[in-house]
């Protein structure tokens, strides 16, 4: 399956990039996913607090992925 | 009524209302950019937003406070992109039949907006350096 993972604010300076299309094997989760971006971040976001969020939606406990999804780890956001 | 924007220009304020004769209390909130972030000049705040994400969750939140507070209507304009020094980066107006649910309502409001709504900060310092925002909140 393919997902998209979305990258903002903390997550895209430690990544360099905007968004990553990464294709993984079946049953793999978010948490997966997760540990996946904060490897390839290079400790730039060891101590960041990332929330996830599945097709827009803030999610509690890891969920499992299927073809297609958009995925975002936010960090703490700082509207107003 | 609720009504709830994310836009990438200059704000615009809702209009004063003098014809309601029901509601007693127009809070009116702006947010505005300060001009230091971490005791350094800065030239201006950029904003960035996952976009049809913030939407939502600001529509939401919208509608989940006038659930939770007697109010009337609650306007919201949230401004992305970069914006200058003492320009208004949120403007909220509130009516309610009188202040106490008012401003309760506007506080929690801001305080949720703030923990949840997808929208980060950046500042640019004058010397160019880009840094993360830096806001303490006491609630």
């Amino acid at each position: 399956m393919r997902i998209t993972v979305k990258c903002f604010s903390q997550v895209r300076y430690a990544l360099e990039k905007d968004e990553l299309s990464l294709e993984l094997g079946p049953g793999k989760d978010t948490k997966d996913v997760e540990d996946l971006v904060r490897e390839h971040a290079n400790k730039k976001l060891d101590g960041v607090l990332l929330r996830t969020a599945v097709n827009r939606v803030y999610i509690k406990e890891p969920q499992e992925l299927k073809d297609g999804d958009e995925v975002a780890f936010i960090p703490p956001v700082q509207g107003g | 009524m609720i009504l709830t924007e994310i836009i990438p220009a200059t704000i615009v304020p809702f209009p004063s209302d003098n014809t309601r004769r029901e509601e007693g209390a127009e809070l009116i909130f702006n947010g505005r950019v300060r001009g230091t972030e971490h005791d350094k000049d800065i030239l201006f705040l950029d904003y960035e937003h996952y976009e049809g994400m913030a939407e939502q969750e600001l529509r939401t939140l919208a509608n989940e406070t006038a659930g939770k507070f007697p109010i009337q209507d609650l306007f919201c304009r949230h401004r992305i992109g970069r914006i200058a020094i003492g320009e208004t980066s949120l403007h909220v107006v509130i009516w309610s039949r009188h202040r106490k649910e008012g401003i309760e309502a506007m506080t929690y409001f801001i305080r949720e907006l703030k923990k949840r709504v997808p929208i980060w900060k950046w500042a640019v310092l004058v010397s160019g350096e880009r840094v993360p925002s830096e806001c303490v909140h006491q609630d």
